[in-house]
């Protein structure tokens, strides 16, 4: 490497490699000490942490606002279970359609909206979620409003007749989604990942200093998708199926919520983000039988709870509680 | 390579062993005082609207049994949860039933995408989790090879099918017929039923998306069918009720409401929710519809009586109609199913139960049940109602008729079932 102080790159991304493969390992034990319901719930915390990654990406490193990831969740999931279900390919493929055909979709969408920014990008995204999980009503082989099956198949024999299916859900969206985000840190902390900050804070300078911003753009959508599609597929694996129900609008504020909440500019606080997306419908839950309210309020409670914590957050941090932090060195 | 072979040779004789001995009975939920049930069902949403009545009335139901001594000694609990009728929250829901709140048996779900996609999804089969009395017709959950734990309460959309088909072989010969249904299995299956019986519309059968019929779309179809055929012909609604309702209010923008005879399957028929929903009272008078339990103000009825008795005092605030006496009725026979699995309650040993004895079970319904070894299928028939101004479904040509049929191809006959006679006040003795 001819630039300066890049010998100890190759050192620190193997550093990564091994923290994140000892952080898989810990899951790996932890998954064996806890229950189904635990583990059930382990992989929707994995899975929206993926998809907070992928917002992470493309509202905090390239500052473009999308309100519609939840549709890009939903090509990707379409997409695997068209792949798994349809074509008949190995669920491991499925998946990795998932993530291929959203990010050529958001490479598409990048493209057509390049000259969007700001609220007028935020419209154009918001219309997609709206109108996109509809498009499975038009096209027969979508299944329409019963969807298509999204099946992974029980877990390898090998592991005995007792290994349970959560555990096998969980396995594979913890890994998958600890894959897509070394992958997505490693870009983010490259040369290239650089260029995206510089993106954001500066578009202006950006250009001058001789970043094709308009390509770059169009590349953060690309890839932002791609994770989310991922996410989507994984989505639907846990609830063995894919329907427009699966993506409603209100997924997209929910994670766009947890995104500002736990830190819009850092990947580290994804996990919390899944964590208290997961928990939001339980905190709901226990509100209502406690203050006795009719099991109908509990579903529309959690909507309710994210709305407050995202006013909250926007209001109190608005660079996010990782500013909060940093205030006290 | 000889110790290799030998121990392979212990390993898979064990595994072989294993694997026959049979799962162990499984008590989850049940305690030596109490019982826990589950429902994922809608509460908000549209179908909400119409079917939010339904948990709250079997939970009534529940409450009265548990004032009288409960289940051999054990007290009945529900819990109920909210699916807003989308697949993906049934879903969610149901497999929070069983992970979470740990539900001896579910009773009572609805809906067929909902239900389908929560039984794989929730691995009931795989947990050998008793599904009682399924809120929905659609005949696919007969499969007891990818049903293994369900038993259907409903006649199949498929047998409602095959019923009506004969009704208008018998009372409109000559006349075109059409049919508007929903485009998922529901509809499919009522499709299905009319070609078994060989009925053939006067065109292609219009199918809409579920949650797509707006007003204009219900006219337009209207004005299209309308145009299609002379003289009265007659038009079968196989939907849910608010779109019955939808489809007549466009009737009535059309001056459309004499123009057809309305046939309109027993999903999308209670009187009640239509008038609630603005259909006039004018266009519900000769709406033809299908049963199999009496109707809701029929007071001569003892069960609806007893149920009204019941609805009056442990579900206060509810008015009693069609769908609170469906609850009740489901609750009745789940509280016969759970005497008759005895009091050593186990999964297993529920769905025996049922398999042996259910099809002697007391309840509202006018035709008889067909649980057993062999069939998941309840009640196997329907009898033919005509609803008038004030929404009240009385039997069709002024005589009660039961038609029994089977999910397949077997031809509608008349019956002559009596129905079992209600256990005093309501309250199951069997065992």
């Amino acid at each position: 490497m001819k630039k300066a102080g890049k010998v100890h790159k190759p050192t620190t991304t193997r550093k990564r490699l091994f923290l994140f493969i000892l952080f898989g390992w810990l899951l790996l034990i932890l998954g064996d000490r806890v229950g189904d319901l635990e583990l059930y719930q382990g992989s929707f915390v994995a899975t929206y942490a993926l998809a907070i990654t992928s917002i992470v990406l493309l509202t905090g490193y390239s500052g473009q606002l999308s309100l519609g990831q939840s549709a890009l969740m939903a090509v990707g999931a379409y997409a695997g279970a068209l792949s798994i279900f349809n074509a008949g390919w190995h669920p491991v493929v499925g998946l990795i359609m998932s993530a291929l055909v959203a990010g050529v979709f958001g490479l598409i969408l990048g493209l057509v909206a390049a000259r969007l920014s700001g609220p007028y990008l935020a419209g154009t995204t918001l219309a997609l979620a709206i109108s996109l999980p509809t498009l499975a009503n038009q096209f027969p082989i979508l299944g329409a409003e019963e969807g298509i099956s999204f099946d992974v198949g029980p877990s390898p024999a090998r592991f005995g007749e007792d290994f349970s299916q959560y555990k096998w859900f969980f396995w594979i969206s913890a890994l998958a989604a600890l894959i897509m985000v070394f992958f997505i840190v490693n870009l983010l902390t490259s040369r290239y990942g650089r260029t995206f900050k510089a993106v954001r804070d500066n578009p202006v300078a950006a250009q001058l200093s001789g970043i094709n911003v308009g390509r770059l753009k169009v590349n953060a959508f690309a890839i932002s998708s791609g994770v989310a599609g991922l996410s989507g597929g994984l989505l639907v694996m846990l609830i063995s199926g894919v329907s427009p129900s699966a993506f409603p609008l209100s997924l997209s504020f929910s994670l766009l919520g947890a995104a500002v909440v736990t830190g819009l500019y850092s990947l580290k606080g994804v996990i919390l983000g899944g964590l208290v997306l997961v928990a939001i419908p339980e905190i709901a839950d226990s509100l209502v039988s406690r203050i006795g309210g009719s099991e109908g309020f509990t579903t529309v409670l959690p909507g309710f709870i994210v709305s407050a914590l995202l006013i909250l957050a926007v209001v109190f941090t608005p660079n996010g509680p990782g500013h909060l932090l940093k205030k006290h060195h | 390579m000889k110790r290799a072979t030998l121990a392979s040779a212990i390993v898979a004789t064990s595994a072989m062993v294993l694997s026959i001995v049979p799962a162990h009975a499984d008590s989850t939920g049940v305690t030596a005082t109490s019982i826990k049930l589950g429902v994922s069902t809608p509460l908000t949403g549209s179908a909400g609207l119409v079917y939010g009545k339904v948990p709250g009335a079997m939970r009534a139901y529940f409450d009265y049994i548990n004032a009288n001594g409960g289940v051999n000694g054990r007290k009945i609990s529900l819990v109920i949860r909210d699916d807003k009728y989308l697949p993906t929250l049934a879903a969610t829901q149901t497999t929070n039933l069983i992970l979470k709140d740990k539900v001896f048996a579910l009773v009572g779900a609805l809906g067929t995408a909902t239900h389908s996609k929560a039984y794989t999804a929730a691995a009931l089969a795989k947990n050998n989790v008793p599904d009682l009395f399924i809120n929905t017709g659609f005949s696919g959950f007969t499969n007891k090879a990818k049903y293994p734990t369900t038993f259907m309460v409903l006649p199949t959309y498929a047998m409602e099918a095959k019923v009506m088909a004969k009704v208008i072989k018998d009372n409109f010969p000559g006349q075109a017929t059409f049919m508007i249904a929903q485009d998922d299995e529901f509809g499919s299956d009522g499709v299905a039923g009319f070609t078994t019986a060989g009925h053939k519309f006067s065109s292609t059968p219009t199918l809409y998306p579920q949650g797509s019929m707006t007003a204009a779309r219900a006219e337009g179809a209207l004005t299209a069918l309308a145009a299609a055929a002379p003289g009265k012909p007659v038009l079968v609604l196989f939907g849910t009720t608010d779109v019955t309702a939808t489809i007549l209010k466009a009737a009535e923008k059309l001056e459309l409401t004499k123009k057809f005879t309305f046939l309109a399957g027993s999903v999308g028929a209670d009187a009640n929710t239509l008038l609630a929903l603005g259909v006039k009272p004018t266009t519900i008078d000769g709406v033809v519809s299908a049963s199999f339990l009496p109707d809701a103000k029929d007071l001569t009825d003892p069960y609806v009586k007893q149920f009204i008795d019941i609805n009056t005092k442990y579900n206060k605030g509810v008015t009693f109609d069609n769908y609170v006496l469906g609850g009740m009725n489901s609750a009745m026979l789940t509280v016969q199913a759970l005497r008759a699995a005895g009091k050593n309650l186990t999964r297993a040993g529920l769905i025996s139960a049922i398999e042996a004895k259910g099809s002697k079970f007391a309840s509202a319904g006018l035709v008889p049940l067909g649980w057993s070894a062999t069939s998941r299928v309840g009640y196997n028939g329907y009898w033919v109602s005509q609803l008038n101004a004030k929404g009240e479904g009385q039997p069709y040509g002024g005589k009660l008729v039961i038609y029994t049929t089977d999910s397949g191809a077997g031809a509608v006959e008349i019956s002559n079932f009596t129905r079992p006679t209600m256990p005093k006040n309501g309250i199951p003795t069997n065992s």
